[in-house]
């Protein structure tokens, strides 16, 4: 009995569910302020996140004509259900991940694509215009980031001699140098695939509102936005401390968990200011062009030193 | 609502209410995969019948309402009543009015060109640069208001001469305030011509060639930056310009990225420019007397405005109002040239197209008599009209 008020707690509260969704919000004040004020704006208040998600569930959810109504409702709550799942393998706020078994990495890779497939099965759910050129470019992009930024994660795996996440964490708390030298492109290709995921600039061509308007999700309002934009500040959260589990040498305490993924997070904000959108074919371009090959390289180089037992 | 693809074609519509623009247009792409395949315009949605209002009004109460044809380039519309409607009278401004004209003119391109920079920015993805650059424009934005007490409808010109004096204080102002947006512009200019991102945005984008640009009667900074080195200022000088020359800006590659460098190049000639003006004023009157009834007769004014030539025709008969008023905007002239440029293009370069050749569409805006075939041309009364109006919202 016991066990399952832990286990109903860990999903529930912390680590997963209600904190997850609550340090979200906050990442997502922190990313806006901070691009807000990198660009000469004044930026929203601090509970502006929190306000946006109450006022979008408190409105109509309008389902459009020609749409399959269960699919349109569905996919938002599969998206946000996806996000939180992988929270539950991760160290969030520094403590051991709620459930861990060996291969639980692939497993939470998986979960995190979740959102993007859901965002794109949306966006040719609805017969508008602007959504289905969005869920085009969606879709586009995940095939083009996905494979490189598995590749990224893999080389600590490799390294750690483990698919289990809490496992390489330890390896990485371990050898937190040897990380830091032996995969720093490793450690860029995840942060700029992060972006790609979270369609945050200059990664932003599936929603581009000059062209597309809101892209795949033109059509959703009220709850089902909601959840979408919920789905993907958790999924900013548990990206951020992945990255910063595998690549920072480790989550060890809530104080580094903090110091570590709010350190990224202005790198994140960084970069969205200092760019202009890159076309959807430039995306692609880059990430298979240049993305993958330094990745496979990545692991290439790894897999020869470990063969000949240098590492 | 329509099925999205039916034929294969698909088609994706801009506007009229858009993100992408802040104007009602509507523009039509046909699309295979993310490449266009053709593009149609459709203006018209903001028609307010400002030349037929100004039969209406006498020659001094249109000179208000004509500057309210665009909200970035009034003084420029006013302007060129104004010469044109002295041009009719035979009176010359004094030449300190000319000079300020001159002045404000040359501050409006500044307030215009930052504006472009900063939607074309926008359209690119790239909003740090769209915010600079507006913050930037305030600058400009203050200084007109202190010379004239407005930001956007300066109403600096009268017949005759101009409503506003230069104090040494404002050319204090004017001075500080330049040397500013020099300092500024010479960044923009190297974001723009150093960033890979923006770079991949724009060079090579949208090219129209010197003999296209001739082709497709294309005016302005949209002309120069194909090579076709056409400017009313240099042309055919007014107002001041004969006392304090233009050094005309030229690229030759025809592309987004040349249409940048024109715009950012032309707003260091102004700085120049502006400098010179303000040091070199001359003294004397700000108006001439100007009759009320304007004489009977015929006059062209042309003026360089931001966006290119700016055509009044004017008609008197001898009233004090006018008898006809002819108004060609810069940006109707080049809406063909986007057109034409768009095809074979991709669907995200689209709205950087449309804002390339800065356009106004309220400036675009007038009705049309339709001639048929057959010879027979419609034209709606008012009573018509009025009919149509109850029976669409019914």
């Amino acid at each position: 009995m016991n066990e399952f008020v832990l286990a109903l707690a860990a999903l529930m509260i912390f680590p997963g569910g209600a904190f997850v969704l609550a340090s979200g919000l906050a990442f997502e004040w922190i990313d806006r302020k901070l691009v807000a004020r990198l660009q000469n704006r004044l930026g929203p208040r601090w509970f502006q996140p929190l306000a946006d998600l109450v006022k979008l569930l408190a409105k109509e959810e309008i389902v459009p004509d020609g749409v399959h109504a269960g699919l349109f409702k569905g996919l938002p709550v599969v998206a946000l259900a996806g996000a939180l799942t992988a929270g539950l393998y991760v160290p969030i706020a520094g403590v051991a991940p709620a459930f861990s078994f060996p291969g639980d990495l692939v497993v939470t890779i998986y979960c995190l694509s979740v959102l993007t497939l859901c965002t794109g099965l949306a966006g040719t759910n609805t017969l508008d215009r602007f959504s289905f050129v969005g869920a085009i470019r969606t879709l586009t992009q995940l095939f083009s980031y996905e494979a490189p930024f598995l590749l990224a994660l893999l080389s600590p795996a490799i390294l750690a001699g483990s698919w289990q996440i809490a496992e390489i964490q330890e390896y990485a708390q371990q050898h937190t140098l040897l990380i830091l030298l032996t995969l720093p492109v490793s450690f860029a290709i995840a942060i700029i695939g992060l972006m790609g995921k979270l369609e945050l600039p200059p990664f932003d061509a599936p929603e581009a509102e000059t062209e597309i308007v809101a892209g795949a999700l033109t059509e959703y309002s009220g709850r089902g936005y909601a959840l979408f934009r919920l789905g993907r500040d958790v999924e900013l959260v548990i990206g951020l401390t992945l990255i910063s589990a595998f690549f920072l040498g480790g989550l060890a305490n809530p104080i580094e968990f903090l110091l570590k993924t709010l350190g990224l997070l202005v790198v994140v904000a960084l970069l969205q200011a200092l760019f202009a959108r890159l076309r959807i074919d430039q995306t692609v371009g880059m990430w298979w062009r240049v993305g993958a090959a330094l990745g496979l390289l990545q692991i290439l180089l790894l897999v020869i030193l470990k063969g000949l037992g240098l590492l | 609502m329509e099925p999205a693809a039916k034929s294969g074609k698909f088609s994706i519509p801009i506007g009229p209410q858009h993100p992408a623009l802040k104007e009602p247009g509507h523009f039509e792409f046909s699309l295979e995969g993310e490449i266009v395949t053709s593009a149609t315009a459709r203006l018209g949605y903001v028609h307010r019948g400002i030349e037929k209002a100004c039969e209406n009004r006498t020659w001094i109460q249109n000179l208000y309402l004509l500057e309210r044809i665009c909200g970035i380039c009034s003084h420029i519309h006013a302007l060129a009543y104004a010469l044109g409607v002295e041009k009719l009278a035979g009176v010359t401004a004094p030449p300190r009015a000319q000079a300020i004209r001159t002045l404000v003119a040359e501050m409006e391109r500044i307030h215009s060109h930052l504006l472009w920079l900063g939607v074309a920015a926008h359209e690119a993805g790239f909003d740090t640069l769209f915010m600079y650059s507006w913050r930037d424009r305030e600058t400009v934005m203050d200084l007109l208001e202190g010379l004239c007490g407005s930001r956007v409808h300066y109403s600096a010109n009268t017949l005759g001469g101009v409503k506003c004096d230069v104090s040494p204080r404002h050319s204090e102002a004017i001075h500080r305030g330049v040397d500013f947006l020099e300092g500024r512009t010479r960044y923009y200019m190297d974001v723009v011509t150093h960033d890979e991102t923006l770079l991949g945005r724009t060079r090579g984008v949208g090219t129209m060639s010197l003999d296209q640009a001739v082709a497709l009667g294309a005016i302005g900074t949209t002309a120069r930056a194909s090579g076709l080195a056409r400017d009313i200022r240099v042309e055919a000088p007014y107002a001041a310009y004969p006392d304090f020359p233009v050094r005309i800006s030229l690229e030759t590659t025809g592309d987004l990225l040349a249409r940048f460098l024109v715009r950012l190049n032309e707003l260091l000639e102004t700085y120049r420019l502006i400098r010179l003006i303000v040091d070199h004023l001359p003294e004397g009157e700000l108006q001439a007397r100007i009759p009320r009834r304007i004489p009977e007769g015929e006059a062209i004014s042309r003026v360089e405005a931001p966006r290119g030539e700016l055509f009044y025709f004017l008609r008197s008969s001898g009233s004090d109002k006018p008898d006809r008023i002819k108004v060609r905007t810069p940006s109707i002239c080049n809406w063909s040239s986007v057109l034409v440029t768009a095809i074979g293009h991709k669907l995200a370069d689209m709205p950087m197209l449309l804002a390339g050749i800065d356009p106004c569409f309220s400036c675009s805006d007038r009705s049309v008599r339709i001639h048929k075939k057959d010879g027979e041309v419609e034209q709606w009364s008012w009573e018509i009209l009025r009919q149509y109006g109850i029976d669409y919202y019914r």
